[in-house]
């Protein structure tokens, strides 16, 4: 394990080597942060399932090779396959974001389509304004060593956009990159967002992605996260958003992809009668591992959050749900459920799931569930006599299971890929070799 | 709804019941910790070398390890060096053969408690072996037990009269290296219980033990040991008061549960430790590890809990499922108020195939209090058929606690079946109403409801014991609405 912790004097020393501009003072107090907090380990209680290693040493190969050498913006790929396909299918103003770097053509596009209705620009002419998140040790990391960023404002008002749409694609020429958006969703405005990772390419690479919203009065922010990373990618993403009065956060996240995944969603009720929906499907087959954690805080009362997350693991996968609903004193008239649903299609999965409240108020509504199961035999044996043969009653049970999110998804226009994609990655699943 | 707040007042600011000290005096090691402290132990107790050995390897791996800080509790760091690790009545040289003979001032301190010995034990057929701070002075009932050939008898006695028994099962389900306390546990330990039941023998009565914490600066800590041979039954009770002071004491008691092949065993608490003042001065710490090994087939270990005492209670009442179709059972109720702080739970460990748990937890929470419940449920690999349901509930009193539920589930066997519920609420304010309408005291509205909200775990005790969870339940609470 030793061998695999983060170098951190070859950290320092790309710390240093990043361009002198707006983002430094940013970027030296995140690395005197993640000084301290270091790279998470499983002593850690929030990391106790995940072990990172394999992003330590993605990290050490990345900033050895850029020992010395001036950090700048990454070659452009040529878009894929895979890119392409993505793109003509959902209908969005789409900004692609290539080993953590804006296309600059797409932003363009997208910024000409919004007009002065959203407002697009670098995080490092914004940094006067924007609180940098660096909490977290991921993400301290992450604005330590960030490039740039882009910071996105809707305006107050403005609602029945066409949905924005986020491509990060990233090509393991690149092991490690660091991505960044900081949203504001102004007063009784509208946005939906669509982002979608993918990866451009076979091989092993890191990518740490930061995303913070503040979402004004009455506004609302849906947001569909959909990942489809290769077989060798190390993921970490994160997702901050702080709620104001009667504001609404609606976050739907499909993880299919990727061999190591960690998700951190925090949702920040700061005003009276905010509404809170996370839900969140994970598929996961040969040796992934998906850990989701999430944290709802009630600071105030009354309001409102509502979390679902499922898992179908095969393989020798294993998943790993965290969630945490923390009513603060006063905040009276909390209602906050939670719960978590699995299904181990596998003997060698696992799942280590847990489902936590911490209440200092005594007027809530507070329920937590969390199951572990398999398939019913006696659904099975239904659709057996009704002429269906094991594996396809398998898949049509897991379907049954998995597609529950799908009819209420907050951002309509991904609906028909994400099922596509989802039955396939289902019948993936379901004839895995483990099973 | 208008309550009269004088009158909450005075029932939330009621005290302690069973605090006063006895003036007996004690033949106590001057406080503080080393391994000449251990062999002092040892050796006041005429323990045989291997016993010497055992304390001196838990203590030295004591040594290396930290207090563990991951529990949601705050208190000031203690010093294991300002405790006195040995204190024993003056009259432990002659011990007294029956009850004539036990110090007068003693009994006269079971009575004080509720406690009428002699009466109790003929009356209730309730074998009693009462642990004055730390080595046990009476003991009752022994005759009958005897015919049955169960041993029952303070744990020094059982390792001088049965070594072979103690060597086999001391440390084979709580090692001396498990955690912290019970490492200290291992080192120092004054006495306990030790229990065997003979293969086949359903022991002939409940088999109960009321602990009680005396000398000042005394940490207590107690080793019971409980085995049940092939196809034996027992029900063990085990009950606690302490007198009221305000330095805190320590408490760290391990429990350590042998079930063998179609074995049964019960294990009911109730725990009314002194919990320290309104303002959360004194109290008892109280660190226990307790855990039952499944280690037979078709074999059962059910606890039950009460726990209203204690500032800091640090307990987590576990059961490793080892044999095929063995069932583990946790209920609890704990309530905490004022000052006090609590976090408990129960950890499942499914190795065995069709093994089965159930938990039951309810945490009633008032004053300024916190609690945790805290629990895992874990199925091995090799675990198949395995079930658990796992359920639990909080009320919360007052604006100014808090209730916090940590339940860890791992999972590694597709056919497992595991199920978790919780909730959290406050008693509600429909309720009360409609028990006021109908002419029943706020007070007693709010104990039907606590009680109701209890019910399932208090069917499981025994019926002297539920009588007396009850009476503590409402002393704890009563009026704590407001």
């Amino acid at each position: 394990m030793r061998t695999s912790a983060l170098d951190q004097d070859l950290f320092a020393a790309a710390v240093g080597s990043m361009p002198a501009d707006e983002l430094s003072a940013v970027r030296n107090d995140a690395a005197s942060r993640f000084a301290s907090l270091g790279f998470p380990t499983a002593r850690n209680e929030n990391w106790k399932y995940t072990n990172l290693s394999g992003a330590a040493a993605i990290s050490n190969a990345w900033l050895r090779e850029h020992a010395g050498v001036p950090f700048s913006s990454a070659s452009i790929t040529r878009p894929g396959q895979a890119e392409s396909t993505l793109l003509r299918q959902i209908d969005a103003n789409w900004i692609v974001i290539r080993n953590g770097s804006v296309d600059m053509n797409s932003l363009e596009r997208t910024r000409k389509n919004y007009g002065a209705v959203i407002n697009f620009s670098h995080l490092s002419d914004r940094t006067a304004e924007c609180d940098i998140d660096v909490d977290d040790p991921m993400s301290a990391f992450n604005a330590a060593l960030l490039l740039d960023g882009l910071h996105i404002s809707v305006s107050p008002d403005s609602d029945s956009l066409t949905p924005l749409g986020i491509l990060q694609i990233d090509d393991p020429s690149q092991q490690a990159s660091q991505v960044r958006i900081v949203l504001e969703i102004g007063r009784s405005s509208s946005l939906r967002i669509v982002e979608c990772a993918l990866s451009a390419n076979h091989g092993a690479q890191f990518t740490n992605a930061v995303i913070q919203a503040s979402i004004a009065s009455n506004a609302c922010l849906s947001h569909v996260r959909l990942q489809l990373r290769g077989d060798e990618h190390v993921g970490v993403s994160r997702i901050t958003a702080t709620l104001d009065r009667d504001a609404r956060f609606h976050h739907d996240a499909f993880d299919f992809g990727g061999s190591l995944t960690r998700n951190d969603v925090v949702a920040i009720i700061a005003g009276t009668n905010a509404q809170v929906r996370l839900h969140g499907l994970y598929l996961a087959s040969g040796n992934q591992h998906i850990d989701n954690h999430t944290r709802v805080e009630h600071r105030v009362g009354p309001a409102v959050s509502d979390e679902e997350y499922r898992g179908v693991l095969s393989g020798r996968s294993r998943a790993v749900f965290n969630g945490q609903a923390v009513v603060f004193k006063g905040a009276d008239g909390t209602d906050a459920n939670q719960s978590n649903h699995n299904l181990l299609l596998s003997s060698q999965a696992e799942i280590d799931t847990k489902p936590e409240l911490e209440i200092y108020a005594d007027d809530v509504k507070c329920s937590h569930g969390a199951t572990v199961g398999q398939l019913d035999e006696a659904s099975l044996f239904y659709l057996r006599s009704r002429g269906l043969d094991q594996g396809e009653a398998k898949r049509l049970l897991t379907q049954a299971f998995a597609s529950e999110f799908l009819s209420e998804l907050s951002v309509e226009v991904c609906r028909e890929y994400l099922t596509s994609t989802l039955d396939e990655r289902l019948a993936d699943l379901v004839s895995d070799r483990h099973l | 709804m208008s309550t009269d707040p004088n009158n909450m007042e005075s029932l939330v600011n009621r005290r302690y019941e069973h605090g006063f000290v006895t003036d007996i005096e004690t033949d106590s090691l001057p406080p503080g910790l080393d391994e000449g402290v251990v062999r002092a132990i040892s050796a006041r107790k005429n323990e045989p070398e291997f016993m010497l050995e055992w304390r001196l390897k838990a203590y030295r791996h004591w040594l290396t390890m930290t207090e563990p800080e991951w529990a949601h509790l705050h208190y000031p760091q203690i010093n294991f060096q300002d405790i006195s690790y040995f204190a024993a009545p003056k009259s432990d040289k002659d011990r007294p053969k029956s009850l004539d003979e036990v110090d007068p001032k003693l009994l006269e301190t079971y009575d004080k408690l509720g406690i009428p010995l002699h009466e109790r034990a003929k009356l209730a057929g309730v074998a009693v072996d009462a642990v004055f701070d730390s080595v046990s002075v009476a003991t009752t009932f022994k005759g009958k037990l005897r015919d049955a050939g169960v041993i029952f008898c303070p744990f020094s006695e059982a390792v001088t009269e049965h070594p072979e028994l103690v060597q086999k099962y001391l440390g084979s389900v709580v090692p001396h290296r498990d955690n912290y306390y019970a490492a200290l546990n291992s080192a120092v330990f004054s006495d306990g219980s030790f229990v065997y039941i003979p293969k086949g023998v359903r022991c002939p009565m409940e088999l109960s033990t009321y602990f009680r914490i005396n000398a000042a600066n005394t940490g207590q800590f107690e080793r019971t040991l409980i085995i049940a041979d092939e196809g034996s039954h027992v029900s063990y009770l085990e009950g606690c008061t302490a007198p009221m002071r305000d330095e805190n004491q320590l408490h760290a008691a391990v429990v350590e549960l042998v079930a063998m092949k179609d074995a049964r065993i019960k294990y009911s608490t109730v725990q009314n430790w002194y919990p320290g003042d309104e303002n959360g001065k004194g109290g008892i710490y109280n660190f226990v590890t307790k855990r039952g090994d499944c280690r037979g087939n078709n074999s059962k270990i059910s606890w039950t809990q009460v726990e209203t005492g204690s500032a800091i209670t640090w307990k987590y009442p576990s059961c490793i499922l080892r044999g095929d179709n063995s069932v583990g059972e946790f209920y609890s109720v704990a309530v905490t108020n004022n000052m006090q702080q609590a976090d408990t739970g129960t950890k499942m460990i499914h190795i065995g195939r069709n093994t089965s748990s159930t938990i039951v937890s309810k945490g009633i929470s008032a004053g300024r209090a916190q609690q945790s419940y805290r629990g895992l449920v874990k199925v091995m690999p090799q675990a198949s058929g395995a079930r658990n349901h796992t359920q639990c509930d909080s009320l919360l009193i007052g604006k100014e606690c808090g209730a916090h539920t940590f339940p860890y589930m791992e999972i590694r066997n597709p056919s497992a079946k595991i199920e978790h519920e919780a909730s959290t609420s406050k008693i509600s304010a429909d309720q009360l109403f409609y028990c006021r309408q109908r002419g029943i005291s706020e007070e007693d509205a709010v104990n039907m409801i606590v009680n109701g909200f209890c019910k399932e775990v208090f069917k499981e005790l025994p019926m002297e014991f539920a009588v007396e969870a009850q009476a503590l339940l409402n002393v704890s609470l009563e009026g704590a609405v407001g």
